[in-house]
C-alpha cells in the first residue's frame, strides 16, 4: 500500500477503534478478590495499618503500594505532535497511546493525564503536588522553551525522576544513533563536525547530552529558521530574555564562527540531525552533497522527514536516519523511554541523569551491535523486546553508580525483574486477547 | 587557524576612537533593542544605526563626555558612555551619567563589565564627577541586576504614560 494511503487507513482506524474500545488503557486490579471479605484487607478496615506504617515512614509508599512502578504521562497540550495547541482533551488520546507503550514494552504504568495550567508557575505547582503517588514523572508535549524551564524547575524540586521525553528522550535515541553509525564510519565523537537543523526541545537538548558524551560544542552548528546560530547574532539578547536555553546553545557552539544558512552550516559536516519541520524539501540535495564524506544524516520531522531518505543517499549520504518506521532506522523516543522508566523505578531513583541516558544510548547501540550493525540497521526497532530489560539494567546500575538510587541491585537481578515485568506485562495483554476480555477491532 | 588566535587575544579597555565609531555604534543599537524587549515605550527608530554613530561622534568631541571601548584584536566587543552633568540643586553637584553600556553576549560573565565601569568610574572622577550614575529602562531586570550588585541603588523614577 503507498505510504500516504497507508497513513489515511491508520488515521481512519484509529477513529474507528478508538470509539469501539473507549480509549486505550485502564486501571487493572493485581490482588485476589476471592470474595468480598477480601475487601476487608484490601481496603478498610485493613488498609489502615498499612496507611499507619507509611504515615511513619513515606518510602515506605514505594513497597506497600503501586507508587513503584507508577507515573504520570503529563501535558498542557500546547505541541502535541505535529498539531500544535490543540489542549489538554484533545491531548489525551496520544498520552494514551504512550500510557499503552510504556505497559507494552516496559511493564510501566504510565496514568495520561493532560492538565488545564495557563502558565508555568501553575505547571509546576500542580505536577510537583502529584509526588506522593508517583515513582516518576513523564512530560510531554509541551511548547519549547516553556518546557525548559518547567523541567529545570521540577527536577530541581522533586524527588521523583521528572523526564521530559521530546528533551531527553529524543536527545538519548539520537546518541544511541550516532554512537553506532560513528562506528560503521570509523569517526570518533570528539572530532565529529555535528550540525543540527532545528532549535527546538529535541536538538536543544541533543547538543547538551551529545556534549555530555564526548562530542566538542565548538564542532557543532546550530541552524534555525533565521540561519546558523552564533554568538553575535542580531536577535542573541532576545533570547537571553526569551529562550535562555537556546542563548546559551548559540554561546558554546560554532566555534568556527560559521555564518549563513544550512549549506554553510553543511559544508565539510559528518553528521546531520534534522528535527525541525516537515519536508520533504527543507533539506536539499545540494547541502548534503557539501557534506563529508561517509555522511550521516538523520531526518526526524514527522510526518513527513526533512527530505526523502532516497535523496539523501543520492546527494551522498551513507547513513540515513528518520523519525518513521516505514524506513530504515527508525530513531524513535520508544526505544529509550520504557526501558529508562524501567530501570529508574526499580531502584527508585529519584532522578534521571544526562549520565544515566548516556548509559542508556550505549547499551541501545551495544545491543543493535550485537545483532548486526549496517547503514540500514543502527538501531534496534520496538520489535527487539529484549532491548528494554537490558538497557532498564544499565540504567539502574549507572543510578547508582552516581548515587540517585534508593535501592541496591545487581545488573543481573535489574535485567531479570524488568524482564519478569516486561513479560508479564505481554502475557497478560496476549491472554486477554486470546479469552477475549479485549474483543478484537470491529471489522 | 584564524579563531584559535583570536580567541588567545586578550581584551583590552580604552578610550575609543574615531576608527571605533561604525562598531561601537552597533553595539549600541543593539542595546537599545534590548531596552525595547522590556518596554514598548522604547522602540528603536529605523536610523538607529546613523543616530548611533552621529551621537558617538559627537561625544568624542567633548569634554564631557566619555566613550570607552572593549577590544578584542581589532573588534569592538563592549561599549560604555557616559557624561558629566551639572546637578544644580543638589549635593554632590557634579555627576557622572553613564547612558549607555553594551558587551557583546560571548564576552558578558568574565568581569568584562566590572572592569568597563571601574575604569569610567575613575575617568569620570577625573572629569569632576562625585557620584557615578547609571541611566537605563526601568524595567530593564538585567541592568538593574547588574548595578544593584555593585551597589548602585535607585535614585530618580521617570514614570510614562502613553498618549498614542
Amino acid at each position: 500500500m503507498p505510504r500516504a494511503k497507508a497513513g489515511e487507513e491508520a488515521s481512519r482506524k484509529a477513529v474507528r477503534y478508538s470509539a469501539f474500545y473507549g480509549g486505550k488503557v485502564a486501571t487493572t486490579p493485581k490482588v485476589p478478590i476471592r470474595s468480598l471479605d477480601d475487601f476487608s484487607i484490601w481496603y478498610t478496615p485493613g488498609v489502615a495499618a498499612v496507611s499507619k506504617m507509611i504515615q511513619r515512614d513515606v518510602e515506605l509508599s514505594f513497597e506497600y503500594t503501586n507508587r513503584w512502578n507508577s507515573i504520570a504521562i503529563i501535558t498542557d497540550g500546547s505541541r502535541v505532535l505535529g498539531l500544535g495547541k490543540i489542549g489538554p482533551e484533545a491531548a489525551l488520546p496520544v498520552m494514551e497511546g504512550k500510557s499503552l507503550i510504556y505497559k507494552y514494552l516496559g511493564g510501566v504504568d504510565a496514568f495520561p493525564l493532560p492538565i488545564r495550567v495557563a502558565d508555568v508557575e501553575k505547571f509546576v505547582e500542580t505536577v510537583s503536588s502529584l509526588e506522593p503517588a508517583l515513582g516518576g514523572i513523564n512530560l510531554e508535549d509541551t511548547e519549547s522553551p516553556k518546557c525548559f524551564e518547567i523541567l529545570e524547575r521540577l527536577r530541581g524540586q522533586m524527588n521523583i525522576p521528572v523526564w521530559h521525553d521530546d528533551q531527553q528522550g529524543t536527545a538519548g535515541v539520537i546518541l544511541a544513533a550516532i554512537y553506532n553509525s560513528l562506528e560503521l564510519t570509523e569517526r570518533e565523537i570528539g572530532e565529529t563536525r555535528i550540525t543540527l537543523l532545528g532549535s527546538g526541545a529535541a536538538n536543544i537538548s541533543a547538543v547538551r547530552l551529545l556534549g555530555e558524551a564526548g562530542a566538542d560544542k565548538k564542532k557543532m552548528i546550530v541552524v534555525d529558521s533565521k540561519g546558523i546560530l552564533h554568538p553575535e547574532r542580531e536577535d542573541m539578547d532576545q533570547l537571553l530574555l526569551r529562550n535562555r536555553w537556546k542563548y546559551e546553545v548559540a554561546l558554546a557552539t560554532n566555534g568556527g564562527r560559521v555564518r549563513g544558512g544550512l549549506e554553510e552550516a553543511l559544508k565539510g559536516a559528518d553528521v546531520l540531525v534534522a528535527a525541525a519541520a516537515p519536508g520533504p524539501h527543507l533539506v536539499k540535495k545540494r547541502e548534503v552533497a557539501g557534506m563529508a564524506r561517509r555522511a550521516i544524516v538523520f531526518l526526524l520531522a514527522n510526518p513527513v522527514p526533512e527530505m526523502w531518505p532516497s535523496d539523501a543517499i543520492a546527494a551522498g549520504a551513507e547513513i540515513v536516519a528518520t523519525g518513521r518506521s516505514d524506513f530504515p532506522n527508525q530513531v524513535n523516543n520508544s526505544i529509550l523511554f520504557p526501558a529508562i522508566f524501567r530501570g529508574a523505578l526499580d531502584v527508585r531513583a529519584r532522578t534521571i541523569t544526562d549520565g544515566m541516558v548516556i548509559a542508556a544510548a550505549r547499551e541501545i547501540a551495544r545491543f543493535a551491535k550485537d545483532k548486526g550493525l549496517t547503514p540500514k540497521r543502527i538501531i534496534p526497532t520496538m520489535l527487539d523486546w529484549e532491548v528494554y530489560p537490558r538497557v532498564a539494567a544499565t540504567v539502574g546500575v549507572k543510578a547508582q553508580e552516581e548515587g540517585e538510587a534508593r535501592k541496591r541491585a545487581s545488573k543481573l537481578e535489574l535485567g531479570r525483574h524488568a524482564r519478569e515485568i516486561i513479560e508479564r506485562s505481554r502475557k497478560t495483554l496476549r491472554i486477554l486477547l486470546e479469552k477475549r476480555i479485549i474483543p478484537p477491532p470491529p471489522r | 587557524m584564524r579563531e584559535h588566535r583570536e580567541a588567545m587575544e586578550e581584551i583590552s579597555v580604552r578610550e575609543a576612537t574615531r576608527e571605533d565609531v561604525e562598531e561601537a555604534a552597533n553595539l549600541v543599537v543593539r542595546m537599545k533593542k534590548l531596552n525595547n524587549e522590556f518596554d514598548p515605550l522604547f522602540t528603536v527608530v529605523d536610523d538607529a544605526p546613523e543616530r548611533a554613530q552621529s551621537y558617538l561622534s559627537k561625544s568624542l568631541g567633548s569634554k564631557s563626555a566619555l566613550v570607552l571601548v572593549a577590544v578584542k584584536g581589532k573588534r569592538v566587543v563592549g561599549v560604555l558612555r557616559a557624561e558629566v552633568r551639572e546637578r544644580n540643586f543638589y549635593k554632590p553637584t557634579v555627576g557622572g551619567n553613564i547612558t549607555d553600556f553594551y558587551i557583546l553576549p560571548e564576552h558578558r560573565r568574565k568581569a568584562l563589565g566590572n572592569t568597563m565601569l571601574e575604569r569610567a568610574s575613575k575617568a569620570l572622577q577625573k572629569l569632576g564627577a562625585q557620584v557615578v550614575t547609571a541611566e537605563f529602562p526601568a524595567r530593564n531586570e538585567i541592568a538593574v541586576k547588574f548595578y544593584s550588585k555593585r551597589n548602585f541603588r535607585a535614585l530618580t523614577n521617570i514614570y510614562a504614560e502613553s498618549r498614542e
